[in-house]
């Protein structure tokens, strides 16, 4: 196996565009990514694409095809993975092993996504033997209220206030005020968080991601041509695949068994702790996360589940400006989830784009002073995740 | 046709002469326990998967709880006019964690920790106004 570059970069911005069709949204980030990294179109020997179930695809999930007809049709080969929210790492992950593996030189990866209104709903509701349907139908639990439930605990566990979640929103939003690409631009004072909705208490209208439409895009190249074309490559230390361990104490359907440990996301967990083992690097080495915050509670539960802080400390951390660009354990310098909403399978490809643009010393007024490792996380439906870490 | 009751879905729970229960299985090589029923063992160390019919225990404790304070889109069923309604984890003494609607009208009196049993009860009326009975746990 050899090293693996991102030789270029490109996002649409996160919004909602009902007049623009997915392909255009995926055009604007793959043309971006193709300019930044100096290559045309024709020079792509593979392409990589995450899988929607929302949007565009042929109804199919075949989304890497409908790019491939739009940039023109070179006969290229197109994987289309699908893994729910995480999928964009996912096709991360292949494109970065289609080059590493030396089968390509030259490969995109793409995800592009419009999103239907409201919370974002999960599949087969109108089949009465989905376990989808039957967790809707048989007890009433959409997204936002399994978010609440586990935040709910940790606030018996360890005392979490609502202030204490309200000042995840208020500081995600300070830095997404910041970001050219973030769907919502406004700052948010504590009162206004807490006094928007409850939606599934204790989490709040501003607490929790909304549904949004975008694309992202990046370029993985071999070592030789990164050298040659970038100024300052940003290489991939690891990239890696998870999924959920049997019995981690999280309910996917109706029922789950009670495991010997504390419930965790056992899939993001094992996805973090195999990619710093693969780059060889510590919770020390890390100068920025960007995490899957499709609620603020995730920004509290991650980090400490994950070993970079004590359990029970996170609320903390935040209180004192720790998880800020300038702090200890800068946390989603982008504004995250919070303040793009989620494309879902945009997103995880625009945290890696993120982290890049960081190590880049890119990344303009949220800029993490001295970055030089980074790392993305992404958790999709049905127990998937993935981890990515990024080193210049 | 309004007025009927249904239930929720077929084969979940019942209501047999020692009250209410969940239906499940349980794997007699390994033990672990299933709901709803499962036919087959999915504990990765289990190589011998030999599922049973089991029906399980009338009483839990509340992991957690959340409130649902905005009316979900259909499938889910709820009063109308709508009520805000709370929603846990329910932990059980065969070592069953279960999602369930919690049978309260006072959604903000329920927390972790909270003994509850299990109910067999409306949970709203559909959108042909049937009646739609499901498994809730109600606090004891």
């Amino acid at each position: 196996m050899r090293d693996v570059a991102i030789l270029g970069q490109g996002l649409h911005p996160w919004g909602k565009f009902p007049e623009i069709p997915v392909t255009q949204l995926c055009r604007t980030a793959v043309e971006a990514a193709l300019a930044d990294a100096g290559v045309n179109w024709r020079q792509i020997e593979a392409v990589a694409a995450a899988s929607s179930r929302f949007s565009g695809g042929k109804g199919w999930g075949l989304n890497g095809n409908d790019i491939v007809e739009d940039m023109g049709s070179t006969g290229i080969p197109v994987y289309n993975l699908s893994s729910g929210c995480s999928a964009g790492a996912n096709a991360f992950n292949v494109g970065h092993m289609l080059v590493a593996s030396g089968q390509h030189d030259l490969v995109l990866v793409m995800g592009g996504e419009k999103m239907p209104k409201g919370f974002v709903q999960t599949s087969g509701l109108s089949d009465v033997t989905d376990p989808e349907y039957l967790r809707q139908r048989c007890v009433g639990l959409p997204g936002p209220g399994f978010w609440a439930i586990l935040c709910r605990q940790r606030m018996e566990q360890y005392g979490t206030t609502e202030e204490d979640l309200a000042a995840i929103a208020v500081k995600a939003h300070k830095l997404g005020a910041q970001n050219e690409y973030a769907r919502f631009r406004n700052e948010f004072t504590m009162d206004q968080v807490l006094n928007s909705a409850m939606v599934n208490f204790p989490l709040r209208l501003y607490e929790i991601c909304p549904v949004s439409d975008g694309a992202a895009a990046v370029v993985l190249c071999s070592p030789e041509i990164a050298e040659k074309m970038a100024s300052k490559p940003v290489w991939v230390a690891s990239s890696v695949v998870a999924t959920a361990n049997f019995d981690d104490g999280i309910p996917r359907h109706l029922a789950c068994t009670i495991g010997p440990d504390n419930p965790h996301h056992s899939e993001a967990k094992l996805a973090v702790s195999k990619a710093m083992s693969a780059a060889g690097v510590a919770a020390a080495d890390i100068d920025l996360i960007e995490l899957q915050d499709n609620t603020v509670y995730y920004e509290l539960a991650f980090p400490e589940e994950w070993g970079f802080i004590e359990p029970g400390t996170a609320e903390q951390w935040v209180a004192k400006g720790e998880t800020m660009p300038t702090g200890k354990l800068p946390i989603n310098p982008s504004g995250g989830f919070q303040s793009f909403g989620e494309a879902t399978t945009a997103q995880a490809l625009w945290q890696i784009v993120e982290v890049a643009s960081q190590l880049r010393g890119d990344a303009g007024a949220r800029q993490v002073p001295n970055a030089k490792i980074g790392l993305a996380q992404s958790l999709g439906l049905g127990g998937n995740a993935t981890a990515t870490v990024l080193r210049v | 046709m309004s007025g009927d009751s249904i239930v929720s879905a077929e084969g979940l729970f019942a209501d047999t002469i020692d009250g209410p229960r969940l239906l499940g299985s349980i794997c007699a090589s390994c033990k672990t326990p299933y709901f709803p029923r499962s036919p087959g063992c999915h504990h990765p160390d289990c190589d011998l998967s030999k599922m049973e019919d089991a029906s399980f225990c009338p009483r839990g404790t509340i992991w957690s709880v959340s409130i649902q304070n905005y009316p979900p889109p259909p499938p889910v069923v709820c009063d109308d006019p709508f009520q805000p309604f709370a929603v846990g984890m329910v932990d059980l003494p065969e070592g069953l964690r279960v999602l369930g609607r919690i049978a309260t009208d006072d959604p903000d009196s329920v927390g972790p920790g909270d003994a509850v049993e299990l109910i067999l009860a409306p949970l709203g009326k559909d959108e042909s106004g049937s009646e739609v009975i499901s498994w809730q746990f109600r606090p004891v």
